[in-house]
């Protein structure tokens, strides 16, 4: 069996928490009315802001991370890394963790922007690190799977499954879950980096998953959104989609929703693996929706930033601007944060 | 004035005469204007590479088609693999796939695979044969971490998720993350010419291309596109290598022809793109390069080899060609001002028109600067039905 996640601060990491529940923001369903702030950066951003206290944490292709005031749009600080930045970072009470294109995983106080220490994996980082007892997870391009520890960085274990891992992990406290594009769903042991099982899918694997009702969600290149026991690693049910899915599924309840490389978003009932829905939102999506209340909310390259309703996939509204390979909005009570491929950083309201 | 500003001006004039004629006598075949000079500061070379285009077999292009090779869209690995195994052998003569893909390459290269993301998802270098492809330069022994591969746009990379379905190892490359982006680029390559007036005259080519790899793996798709008529080897080569080539299109007018054949003329470009192997599982026959509509992709199951572009184009135009005319689609040559639309939108949807006057001539333009070889009947076409 597995827990359930510990919940870190609000928007803390890639789809708002290391369990990727997608979304908690009680952002209402009227499209935004003005642009509070806008804010040009050095460098395309492929990655997700997160936020906290009234920070919003961005990473981008420039090598920075920068730490943006959301009341005025005002860039804090910024830290400048030695390589691209892809990653999302993930915050763990102080910490900022994210990983770069060099191979190198940073972990930078919040409030001042000082390295606190650097772990080092053999090719790029590209996903998020994940936190969960007193370890940072990731994986990287050079096929292998690392566990630091949170406090120093210092490998705690490494797991080499020879094949690139994009997938950002989902971890609780006894099993980590993610894909690799040898085209298997691992999960490992969380204390030690032992295989518990692998599952089989028809091509790479370049989404990150969610957990829910016991089930691992995930996308696969082979055009099939995934349901996975999380036990065992059996499959449960899979849904055709059009194209490959890159999108990391967000969860509403009982509907996980992700988006596909078809340009569709696809939600489905996560006990059976029922359509419920389907809906354009763009030429091609392979970012993550993120879900709040009764929105589903995203980003596409094609059709810029959308809002359905999570029920029945109806358009909300759209608007041209946002457009993602890889960026999630943040969504909050008054405002929405996106990044986009230009590196813009836009303040909805 | 000096030469530049007489070039602007020369060819603003013509275009804007061309305009008014092309709304006035709708129906008529029209007079394109001429494409302005084109100045090439290519990289002096002390001898000029026998790999170097046309290759070691000029004229010479071997389709293989296998029907298992794509199912549903899905494409198979294995069959891929014997495909291009039978592909190589036949090319180069060589009795192992081993054994061809020496004749090419050794241990002591740097191998850039330049790949065509432009349409992906739905049409692009499939990933199943980038693997495949990177499997045989292995095994002429070039270590994993001498390849890589490179296109121009790293979203367009991204969208195609080849950075997690490649090896471990295998380097991947977008030279531009967005708008304007020049750090890419060798400053000191580039090709010049003023098309339309536009700010910027130079087309640079990629520092990868100049400094990094010894040789190219040219890996294109059996494509239409809208301005020159097809998307083959030598317009992904060219036009995926240098960057700033959008400014030789103006709808309806476009330079393809001849900066696509002059761009891939120069050196180091030309010296190095040692082989062409066009994925032709999916074939867009209309609305390329960047169609997402599968109603005008075909599932095709082919691949098209050879080290000459010029003659693996002209193939490749044959078929696109062909298939238009099988589905009623208007001529890649059709020069009917009638015919032209300024919607994306609506030439996407519909076949029967064109936003510009395509340019498939480009190919023999390039054969004539001695790219390869382009009257049809000079190629030696090769075919394989492997099942």
């Amino acid at each position: 069996m597995t827990e359930a996640p510990t919940h870190e601060d609000f928007w803390a990491a890639l789809l708002c928490d290391n369990s990727r529940a997608g979304g908690q923001g009680p952002w209402p369903r009227h499209p935004p009315q003005s642009a509070r702030w806008q804010l040009r950066l050095e460098g395309s951003v492929r990655s997700a802001p997160v936020l906290r206290d009234g920070i919003l944490y961005v990473t981008a292709l420039d090598g920075k991370l920068y730490a943006i005031e959301t009341v005025t749009g005002r860039p804090v600080w910024k830290f400048q890394a030695e390589d691209r930045i892809h990653s999302t970072p993930a915050l763990s009470g102080d910490k900022i963790l994210f990983g770069c294109d060099s191979g190198k995983v940073y972990a930078v106080d919040r409030r001042s922007g000082r390295e606190l220490w650097r772990a080092s994996a053999q090719a790029e980082v590209w996903t998020s690190p994940v936190t969960v007892g007193g370890l940072a997870l990731f994986g990287a391009a050079d096929g292998r799977f690392y566990a630091v520890d949170v406090a120093t960085g210092t490998t705690r274990w490494m797991r080499n499954l020879g094949a690139r891992i994009y997938s950002t992990a989902y971890a609780t406290e006894r099993q980590v879950y993610f894909g690799c594009s040898n085209g298997n769903v691992y999960s490992l042991e969380t204390a030690s980096g032992q295989v518990i099982w692998s599952a089989p899918t028809g091509n790479g694997l370049d989404s990150s998953p969610a957990l829910s009702n016991g089930l691992v969600l995930i996308g696969s290149e082979d055009f099939y959104l995934y349901a996975l026991d999380a036990a065992t690693g059996s499959v449960r049910w899979k849904l055709a989609t059009g194209l490959g899915i890159a999108s990391s599924p967000a969860v509403a309840g009982n509907t996980v929703i992700a988006g596909s490389k078809d340009g569709y978003l696809y939600a489905a009932n996560i006990p059976d693996g029922r359509l419920r829905w389907k809906t354009r939102a763009g030429w091609v999506i392979t970012a993550p929706p993120v879900t709040s209340g009764d929105v589903v909310c995203g980003q596409s390259m094609g059709g810029g930033v959308y809002a359905l309703d999570v029920r029945s996939g109806r358009r909300i509204w759209a608007a041209g601007l946002g457009e993602s390979v890889q960026s999630s909005p943040v969504l909050t009570e008054d405002a929405i944060y996106l990044a986009t491929t230009e590196g813009m950083v836009y303040a909805l309201a | 004035m000096n030469r530049r500003t007489f070039v602007t001006s020369a060819c603003l004039g013509t275009a804007s005469l061309f305009l008014d004629q092309a709304s006035s006598r709708a129906g008529e075949e029209v007079h394109l204007p001429p494409p302005p000079p084109i100045h090439v500061h290519g990289m002096p070379l002390a001898e000029r590479s026998p790999f170097g285009m046309p290759g070691l077999f000029p004229g010479r292009v071997v389709e293989v088609f296998h029907s298992k090779s794509i199912l549903e869209n899905h494409v198979s690995q294995s069959i891929v693999r014997l495909m291009l195994e039978h592909g190589m052998q036949s090319l180069t003569g060589e009795s192992s796939a081993r054994a061809a893909w020496e004749r090419f390459f050794n241990p002591g290269d740097v191998v850039g695979i330049k790949i065509n993301p432009s349409g992906a998802p739905a049409c692009y270098s499939s990933p199943e044969l980038v693997r495949e492809i990177i499997r045989g330069i292995e095994s002429a022994g070039v270590p994993t971490r001498n390849i890589l591969i490179y296109d121009r746009y790293s979203t367009e990379i991204q969208a195609g998720s080849y950075h997690a379905l490649l090896p471990v190892g295998i380097r991947v490359i977008g030279l531009e993350h967005r708008a304007r982006d020049v750090e890419a680029y060798d400053l000191n390559v580039y090709c010049e010419a003023n098309f339309f007036g536009e700010w910027e005259t130079r087309s640079y080519l990629a520092r990868v291309v100049t400094q990094q790899i010894t040789k190219i793996v040219n890996v294109p798709t059996l494509k239409d596109h809208s301005a020159a008529g097809v998307t083959g080897c030598l317009k992904n080569l060219g036009y995926g290598s240098f960057n700033n080539v959008a400014r030789s299109h103006h709808a309806p007018i476009t330079f393809t022809d001849p900066l696509i054949g002059v761009m891939c003329s120069t050196e180091p470009l030309r010296s190095k793109a040692v082989l062409h192997i066009m994925d032709g599982l999916r074939e867009v026959w209309h609305g390329g390069p960047l169609t997402q509509l599968q109603d005008f992709i075909y599932q095709a199951g082919t691949l098209f080899l050879g080290t000459d572009p010029v003659a693996v184009d002209t193939v490749e135009l044959q078929t696109i060609e062909k298939k238009r005319q099988q589905e009623g689609a208007l001529s890649l040559w059709d020069r009917n001002p009638a015919n032209i639309v300024r919607s994306e939108r609506e030439y996407f949807r519909d076949p029967h028109k064109s936003l510009f006057f395509r340019q498939p001539a480009h190919i023999e333009a390039a054969g004539k600067l001695g790219l390869g070889v382009w009257e049809p009947s000079k190629i030696d076409h090769r075919r394989l039905d492997l099942g």
